[in-house]
């Protein structure tokens, strides 16, 4: 009998041990997952992808290919965090850059971080890369039209439930003359109830 | 079996009580010490699991004012998602408060805790200059008071809070956000009977101004008669915060009495705070014949009396409550065994300790001063050490002065 509890007892210490080692499971980068409530990669692909859809419908580009004969070159600028939220905006200017990429319907070109590490490296091919390698300065595209933006975030709070909404602000402004061609928003609201009771 | 879990219970007990008041004497050492000292002992220290939120909160202090502002943004953000996740109620952990002592629950962060973390944030953000970060604490800040907020109780709401938000808004130049939380500052401070820093004034009357809100420019002027006209651009600014001395540890207060029947003893402990300091210190800014003392923006040794206060009823409910379990038991164990009864009342007294816990590495209070001038240098005398500050012409600065360490930071917009 004695045995027996002790075996049964093991089983369930076991059991719950078990319950609380770390597990890791694949997930799809495209499922949707909510945890905390906060801005999350699902915010921020959805967000892009719905806003350049929006931006490549619109008038502006058709009147651009038609008066300049060419598709237009844009650049993503910075979209400004004035979310309550810690939010790494280079993940959400990233999934822009993909998505108006691979639309084709637009040429684009690198930031300008990236633009002063290419001209570095075009600086030092002038010193060091053979003539027929030899990349010149001075052959960059210029670009169209900047991107900017911003994320805001309003928050309603009462005790252990709160309503996030995010609102997601984009405008397009070209570069020769300061024209505002396009302006974007997108809204997400969340309602997020915490727990009155933990472990 | 009774015996030794009475031991065991006496020794885990014992423990935790061990590690509470060598916390507390690290905080009563930071004004001898300093900083740096009690920062590589805490390092040093394992805290309990019910006590990381605690631990998380004075590390992070302390690396904030030891200049390590990159570990004091990921330890104080760890506290912060720790305080969140306490926030909700344990069933056990308050079953084990109610029966055998208040320390088994885990330190969840009193109101003023909740609010000071993202000011505490904020400041490592800003001195990590990353201005934006320490906006996004201002606007988590703002959230966390306005759940606090209750009709006719100023729990949780912090005046240096709104100051802080008021100064980032400024150096941000969003001038309605800056006079918004001026205001909210300046309507906290009549509240609770404070008089108004002369920083404070210049900065509503200066807003106002700059916004364009003429009538309450001209309510401002009305109110604070003696200050001058601001100007548009007139140099540099030089915002001053100043953290004096180490806020008050609370005490144990305990009773022991004997039962009617005189066949055990029962032991009720409470936490108390000390009387209030009332000496504090100033840091003076000079530039040439100008000489400005900061003022009082913030007196957490009342606001944690003030928390103390609050939750007073709670501990009182479930001390009395834990009171009459232990005697049940020890009049249990007493009708089996005398003495088995005896251990039991003695496990009973052992672990009837006052929950002593707080974020008790905090600055006693917190001042602030403004300044506006041509110049491009200032002196700084804080606690008998004097430090100089450049600021460019034109340019915006905030320093963080203490009275624990001479290191005194900055943060300048151009």
């Amino acid at each position: 009998m004695k045995i027996k509890t002790n075996f049964c007892f093991a089983v369930i210490a076991a059991f719950m041990l078990s319950a609380c080692s770390t597990s890791v499971e694949r997930l799809d980068s495209q499922e949707q997952v909510d945890l905390s409530g906060a801005w999350n990669d699902t915010d921020s692909q959805l967000v892009a992808r719905e806003m350049v859809e929006d931006a490549l419908s619109r008038a502006w580009i058709t009147k651009f290919v038609k008066q300049e004969g060419t598709e237009p070159v844009v650049i993503v600028g910075r979209v400004k965090n004035l979310s309550h939220e810690h939010i790494n905006t280079n993940t959400f200017v990233a999934n822009m850059e993909r998505e108006l990429i691979n639309s084709g319907e637009v040429q684009f070109v690198a930031s300008s971080a990236a633009r002063k590490e290419i001209r570095d490296e075009r600086g030092d091919q002038d010193l060091n890369a053979s003539e027929a390698t030899r990349k010149e300065m001075g052959q960059e595209y210029g670009a169209d039209f900047m991107m900017q933006g911003q994320i805001n975030t309003i928050i309603d709070v009462e005790g252990s439930t709160q309503v996030r909404f995010y609102q997601v602000n984009l405008e397009l402004i070209s570069i020769k003359d300061n024209r505002k061609v396009w302006i974007g928003e997108k809204k997400i609201k969340k309602l997020i109830k915490n727990s009155k009771l933990r472990e | 079996m009774y015996k030794i879990l009475c031991l065991l219970c006496i020794v885990v007990l014992s423990g935790c009580a061990g590690q509470q008041r060598a916390t507390n004497n690290l905080a009563n050492s930071l004004n001898n010490q300093g900083p740096e000292y009690v920062l590589k002992k805490l390092q040093a220290n394992k805290p309990d699991d019910r006590d990381i939120a605690q631990y998380h909160l004075n590390l992070g202090y302390l690396q904030l004012v030891n200049g390590d502002f990159k570990s004091a943004i990921d330890t104080l953000s760890l506290a912060k998602r720790e305080m969140a996740v306490l926030e909700a109620m344990s069933v056990s952990e308050t079953a084990a408060a109610g029966t055998v002592s208040e320390i088994y629950r885990s330190y969840s962060g009193y109101p003023t805790d909740r609010v000071m973390i993202h000011n505490m944030l904020a400041l490592s953000y800003l001195f990590n200059q990353d201005i934006d970060g320490a906006r996004v604490e201002m606007l988590q800040a703002d959230v966390s008071m306005k759940k606090l907020a209750k009709r006719k109780s100023v729990r949780g709401q912090l005046a240096s809070v709104h100051l802080l938000a008021g100064v980032i808004y400024e150096l941000l130049d969003e001038r309605s956000n800056s006079l918004i939380s001026y205001k909210h500052a300046s309507d906290l401070l009549k509240q609770r009977g404070i008089s108004q820093p002369l920083g404070l004034k210049q900065a509503l009357l200066r807003m106002s101004y700059k916004l364009g809100a003429d009538q309450q420019y001209a309510a401002y002027k009305k109110q604070f008669p003696g200050l001058a006209k601001p100007e548009m651009s007139s140099g540099s600014q030089l915002f001053t915060l100043y953290f004096d001395g180490v806020v008050s540890n609370k005490q144990e207060k305990a009773v022991m009495v004997p039962s009617h029947d005189a066949e055990q003893l029962i032991r009720i402990a409470m936490p108390a705070y000390p009387p209030m300091k009332k000496r504090s210190q100033r840091a003076i800014i000079t530039q040439g014949n100008q000489r400005l003392t900061t003022q009082m923006i913030e007196n957490l040794e009342s606001l944690v009396r003030d928390d103390l206060a609050d939750e007073y009823p709670s501990i009182l409910l479930l001390t009395t409550t834990r009171a009459l379990a232990k005697y049940e038991l020890v009049d249990k164990a007493n009708e089996k065994d005398s003495l088995v009864g005896l251990l039991v009342n003695i496990a009973t007294l052992v672990t009837e300790v006052a929950d002593l816990r707080s974020w008790n590495m905090l600055p006693a209070n917190i001042q602030f001063a403004y300044l506006e001038t041509t110049e491009n240098e200032v002196l700084i005398n804080s606690a008998d050490h004097m430090q100089k500050i450049e600021l460019p012409d034109g340019s915006q600065n905030l320093v963080l002065v203490n009275s624990l360490s001479e290191q005194i930071f900055h943060y300048q917009q151009d």
